[in-house]
């Protein structure tokens, strides 16, 4: 029912690394001459000493627009989190908290009944009213502009405004994960006024945007760069921008951007490629910091016909795949092995025995070739071939594509790689007729929400991302209960025993998590690295060293 | 027999117009012919690659059906091929190319914003292949068989051997990271600053174009060296500075002119890989992000400017060929 939306993340970084790629190919294909790096995960950075004139920051895309309504990419996110703002604010801890909404009650299963904050400006100084939300929230629902973000209002029958200050959203049935997603792009709220003026020209570089959020867009050099400056009359005084303007400059060549950031020509940035982490370290200029993230890189199996289809396989595959390996060799040791396709961080609101079931009480698949080989002898599988798809998007692609050829091949099976564009992998996650005869491909998926339910939904028979069409009804039914669970500690038992029922099936094979990265630069501080920045105004936090 | 007798010089300067006229007429016939047919070609052969533009506006997300029938609609998708190409051409003769997929803006806004950067990096490039390729081709030609000649040839191969993503990293890490000389990336603010932040992608971009020029000025001249008149003019007692400005320099034009309107395209389509390695937005960056990501209204207008820009600078160059060197029209008995 519901379908919370989500982005295979690893597609983003598609093209902008493809120099990188091709620089770091030899060195990542032999694990040996690698040296990994030490981390840990930084909770949160200095405060400023003080606020700052301006700041560079650097992107590896520019945004194809910054209406929230197409906003679904990193490039995009990272712009529009700190401009316009949502009902809800999702927090670089990933919890939520109120935000352009004040409160919200869920008085039937089927309605959500948002109070909207009084004394909220937007950035061309007119009030923030009820009218703006349900116009906001509406286009989402206008086939004529077809949002990204309509998978979260599919169940929406009605947006009304039924106060002063108050909107309510009826849905066709309970649904849990709608409010969840009102931390997201997917509960942005825009001028009406603006959003009448501008038309078809809305968010694009001539037609930009009028939000509420502690910076406003000041300028858009198209390919370039974009300049924020900040918004004086901001509603919250804890997040008032410390920085009086911020230029986020675009480069999708990935020594471009390494270079700026080591010759101190620009601050800071997100996504630091891990083949570059060493050098920022060595040039003084700053630091690579890492923070908490909610991707799960994983192999999605997309054909459920093949040999793949016998879960016994699936399980051989995942046991002959020396996945630490692979992090080792990827990515130089930054991230972790996983036996799940959710990182702890969605999991907040578990109690502790759903945390236990989720996370403890699992198959963990250690590497052992013998008993995968066993395995695949036992399912009449050997000599059987796959065919795993992969392309040149980030140095990853080539080490997991031809470790996981090479590990079915231990394991009695054929193996063959068929290498795409990019364009023609992306199209894999959207086109059926584009995954036909492709057995395996490799994403990184990250979640939006706090809750662990936005992955899992996902798999349920017949849901448009769940590529390999895996079918469970004990899963489907244990998933569908709890999307009616209203109370967040309630539904993660449920969430927790659709994570055992993945583990064990494997409908995709999960392979790591690598937490997210940042560069800060010596002149500045106060920002916390975590995949929050999508959605939270991080650049709001940014003062002076 | 008087209006006879002026007729006949009247008729020999109207058939020597017509003559000139046809020429000219039968020229723009050409462009229009070759124009037309690279709009067939770049028109149609979006329909040869794989990928479904709604779905790429639709992101792949699950979409409802009411909205990929509205998008097809928007943008026209759900009209035959032919009424598609029909649209698309008049448009362009309104000068509407449509709306990019990617920006969601008219393509000729996205193509205007880059425009003045790819602009002024050809212009740029152009200049330094022209000042530095004629003068080293002169120079080797002048010095033909001695060793400032083969030293002048080994220096053109070499950096003609230089790709220009290699010679942008060497650049940057020299100029702009390690002596802090230049900007490494962005275009600047105002038409000096820009023009400072394009040295080194303007360099960059003109190493591999220089040794084209420097070898056929060098071969052209060398050629012209050789024949008689310059000989008779040499022992004449004519200056020998004067000899080769006029003598072997301007009968040396030809083959290089000839040459610069191909290189002018090359340097378009090679303008991609300076841009993307400077962090430039201009049209080259934009093609090849465009054509990633399915773009088709954006790299149907910039693949038609680029064709329009080499179709016309060679037909220039063709109509100004007779100016430069009358034997082109006269024929080669006038040689």
């Amino acid at each position: 029912m519901t379908r919370p939306a989500h982005r295979p993340a690893a597609l983003v970084i598609a093209g902008a690394l493809s120099v990188a790629v091709a620089l770091a190919g030899c060195s990542a294909a032999e694990p040996a001459s690698v040296d990994t790096i030490d981390w840990s995960l930084t909770d949160q950075t200095a405060a400023p000493s003080g606020d700052i004139d301006s700041f560079d920051w650097v992107s590896y895309a520019e945004p194809s627009s910054l209406d929230y309504a197409y906003a679904f990419d990193y490039a995009d996110n990272q712009v529009l989190a700190n401009v316009c703002e949502a009902l809800l604010r999702l927090n670089p801890d990933f919890s939520l908290s109120p935000g352009l909404a004040e409160s919200f009650a869920h008085p039937t299963p089927t309605t959500w009944v948002y109070t909207i904050r009084d004394g909220v400006t937007f950035h061309d100084g007119t009030a923030l009213t009820a009218d703006d939300v349900v116009a906001s929230m509406l286009r989402h629902l206008d086939p004529a502009v077809g949002s990204y973000w309509y998978s979260v209002y599919q169940n929406v029958v009605s947006i009304e405004r039924t106060g002063d200050r108050e909107v309510t959203v009826t849905m066709a049935g309970p649904d849990s994960v709608f409010n969840l997603a009102m931390g997201s792009s997917a509960g942005v709220i825009e001028s009406a006024a603006t959003l009448a003026s501008a038309g078809a020209e809305y968010g694009n570089s001539t037609g930009g945007v009028n939000c509420t959020g502690p910076f406003q867009l000041a300028a858009w050099k198209a390919g370039e760069s974009i300049t924020l400056t900040r918004h004086e009359d901001y509603w919250d005084e804890s997040l008032r921008a410390r920085a009086a303007s911020v230029d986020i400059l675009f480069m999708n060549d990935a020594n471009a951007r390494v270079n700026a950031l080591k010759s101190g020509e620009v601050d800071g940035g997100w996504m630091i490629p891990t083949e570059a982490v060493t050098q920022l370290n060595e040039s003084g200029s700053g630091e690579v910091l890492f923070g908490l993230t909610t991707a799960v890189s994983s192999l999605i199996v997309s054909d459920t016909e093949g040999p793949l289809g016998d879960q016994r396989v699936r399980q051989a595959l995942l046991m002959a795949l020396d996945r630490q390996g692979i992090v080792d060799a990827a990515l130089r040791g930054v991230g972790e092995v996983t036996d799940v396709l959710t990182t702890e961080s969605v999991w907040g609101d578990a109690s502790d025995s759903a945390f236990a079931a989720a996370f403890e009480d699992i198959e963990s698949y250690p590497y052992d070739v013998e008993a995968a080989r066993a395995l695949v002898e036992e399912a009449g599988a050997t000599g059987e071939q796959i065919v795993i798809a992969t392309a040149p998007i980030a140095s990853e692609f080539a080490v997991i594509s031809q470790a996981t050829a090479a590990a079915a091949q231990s394991i009695g099976l054929e193996a063959k790689i068929e290498t795409v564009s990019p364009s023609a992998y992306t199209a894999l996650f959207a086109d059926p007729s584009a995954r036909e005869g492709i057995d395996l491909f490799f994403t990184s998926w990250y979640l939006s929400s706090p809750d662990p339910l936005e992955m899992y939904a996902v798999l349920r028979t017949g849901e448009f991302s769940n590529y390999g069409e895996w079918s469970n009804a004990e899963f489907d039914a244990i998933v569908n209960e709890a999307v009616q669970i209203d109370d967040p500690t309630e539904r993660t038992e449920n969430a927790a025993e659709a994570q055992r029922i993945a583990n064990e099936q494997l409908p995709w094979l999960p392979l790591y998590t690598a937490p997210m990265s940042m560069f800060l630069g010596e002149r500045i501080t106060g920002v916390t690295p975590s995949i929050a920045f999508l959605y939270y105004p991080w650049a709001a936090t940014i003062g002076a060293r | 027999m008087a209006p006879g007798s002026a007729a006949a010089p009247a008729a020999v300067g109207g058939s020597r117009t017509s003559a000139a006229v046809r020429r000219v007429a039968g020229k723009l016939g050409g462009l229009l012919l070759t124009l037309f047919l690279a709009s067939l070609l770049v028109f149609f052969s979006r329909f040869l690659v794989p990928g479904d533009p709604v779905r790429f506006l639709l992101r792949g997300r699950e979409p409802s059906a009411e909205a990929v029938a509205a998008v097809t609609a928007q943008y026209g998708l759900d009209l035959p091929p032919w009424q598609q190409y029909l649209n698309w051409v008049g448009g362009i003769l309104h000068g509407d190319f449509g709306r990019s997929l990617q920006y969601r803006q008219d393509v000729t806004i996205v193509i205007a914003e880059r425009l003045p950067v790819t602009l002024l990096l050809v212009v740029m490039a152009g200049s330094i292949i022209a000042v530095v390729g004629l003068s080293l081709g002169t120079v080797a030609a002048l010095n033909r068989g001695r060793a400032l000649d083969r030293l002048t040839l080994i220096a053109l191969t070499t950096l003609g051997a230089i790709p220009s993503f290699v010679g942008s990293i060497v650049l940057i890490a020299v100029f702009a990271v390690q002596l802090g000389w230049f900007p490494s990336f962005g275009s600047g603010d105002g038409f000096l600053d820009t023009v400072y932040h394009l040295v080194l992608p303007s360099i960059a971009l003109a190493l591999v174009f220089i040794v084209l020029i420097g070898k056929v000025t060098r071969s052209a001249m060398v050629e012209q060296l050789r024949r008689e008149h310059v000989e008779v003019a040499t022992s004449r007692g004519l200056a020998r500075a004067l000899v080769v400005r006029r003598h072997v320099l301007r009968n040396a034009l030809g083959p290089i002119i000839t040459v610069s309107g191909i290189l002018v395209a090359g340097l378009f389509v090679a303008s991609s890989i300076v841009e993307a390695a400077f962090g430039l937005s201009g049209i080259g960056s934009l093609l090849v992000q465009s054509v990633d990501r399915l773009d088709f209204p954006v790299v149907q207008a910039i693949v038609l400017l680029v064709v329009t820009v080499f179709v016309v600078v060679n037909a220039v160059v063709d109509l100004l060929e007779p100016w430069i060197d009358p034997r082109s029209t006269a024929g080669d008995s006038a040689r």
